[in-house]
């Protein structure tokens, strides 16, 4: 438990949370964008990582859910724990939803810092190696 | 006196033949102990093979899986988000880029695929379970032999899985022959599987994959904590509920 707290950064409490570990088949890798935001709570875990991030764009501002990579494949990315932590202003590089809708599969994190963990590669070769990796599991 | 030559020469040649071919014999198989990953570049080297062109299912099986792809295809599910390893010869596949590790020794190989932390007992000669002893399951059985410098390892006791990549019934066998292959341009060594799934119960025709690593220097598997993440959830969906914080 106590690594558990390590990693998970701070737990959402404001809505229920029903395994939602998800499929590759929902994000459109070939179309990798960036997102700005809040950091309000990050788990690295497997299968896959989570994030919430407080987000304000032309939609207004809220909350949004992302996942992404396992530990182990972020670790390898770069990632190490601490990086990421509450109230952080971070940029993302997801593969959006197919549908439009709020969230996505992360790809890499840049912090404010200039910290930075995901794959470095050219769009096309980082998303070919994230759908390989989401698929996978 | 030519004869005599020619079959001085002759007795030489065949004892210098018997002599290699004891060397042979007694030649150690290759130790392949380590970490392995993937062989970009390679055929079957990728973190996600290509999947093999399986050959028709048998009806019944055909309409089973079918059954079973349709049920999961709205979210793509597959039992690894749910922490279930892939089992055989899923593991062998593997994906992701995860790497593998081989502890070997005379008796008994160890294979630990990082992803889901599966690991595999390949048992050699009076190692082996009888076969009544054998407990079917995911992985089923392995059971071991060196032929030369190849590696064999049969797999039996498998239960049906119809969620793999790989379909299969609990009557399946899975012959794996291991060598190595080499370097790559980076002077890794390389190791190479050619697997084989029969099954009469689902094909008529056997599954075969070809998959290569390249050992990783100095390469340390990753623990795969999966389960505890399900369980956090599932602490974090009370808490919610008793709107409480998270102890």
């Amino acid at each position: 438990m106590k690594t558990r707290a390590l990693f998970t950064i701070a737990a959402l409490l404001a809505a229920p949370l029903a395994l939602a570990h998800h499929s590759a088949v929902q994000f459109d890798f070939t179309k990798p964008v960036e997102q700005k935001g809040k950091v309000k709570q990050f788990v690295a875990a497997n299968p896959h990582m989570r994030m919430t991030l407080e987000v304000t764009d032309a939609k207004g501002t809220r909350d949004i859910k992302f996942e992404g990579h396992s530990t182990n494949n972020m670790y390898r990315d770069g990632y190490r724990k601490g990086m990421v932590k509450v109230g952080d202003e971070i940029t993302v590089r997801i593969a959006p939803m197919k549908n439009g809708e709020d969230g996505g599969y992360v790809l890499g994190v840049g912090m404010s810092n200039g910290e930075y963990f995901g794959a470095r590669s050219t769009r096309s070769v980082d998303a070919q190696r994230a759908r390989e990796v989401a698929e996978s599991k | 006196m030519a004869e005599s030559l020619f079959q001085r020469a002759r007795c030489v040649g065949a004892a210098l033949f018997a002599l290699s071919t004891l060397a042979a014999a007694a030649a150690p198989p290759p130790d392949l102990t380590g970490v392995w990953g993937n062989a970009p570049g390679l055929p079957g080297g990728s973190g996600r093979p290509e999947a093999p062109k399986l050959p028709p299912f048998k009806p019944d099986a055909g309409k089973r899986v079918a059954a079973f792809q349709a049920l999961v295809a709205p979210g793509g599910e597959t039992p690894g988000q749910y922490c279930l390893g892939h089992g055989m010869p899923g593991a062998v596949m593997g994906g992701g880029g995860y790497p593998m590790e081989i502890i070997q020794r005379p008796d008994q190989i160890t294979i630990i695929y990082e992803l889901h932390g599966e690991t595999r007992r390949v048992y050699f000669g009076d190692r082996n379970a009888a076969q009544k002893d054998r407990i079917p399951g995911r992985g089923g059985y392995s059971s071991g032999r060196w032929e030369g410098e190849t590696l064999v390892v049969e797999t039996d006791n498998l239960t049906e899985q119809i969620d793999d990549r790989y379909p299969h019934s609990d009557q399946a066998l899975v012959v794996e022959r291991y060598s190595l292959a080499g370097q790559d341009a980076q002077g890794r060594r390389l190791l190479q599987v050619e697997l084989t799934m029969t099954d009469p119960v689902f094909y008529d025709a056997p599954v075969k994959v070809t998959r290569r690593w390249a050992q990783v220097p100095n390469g340390r598997l990753l623990p795969y904590d999966c389960n505890e993440e399900i369980w956090q959830m599932r602490l974090e969906e009370l808490a919610s509920k008793a709107g409480v914080p998270l102890p």
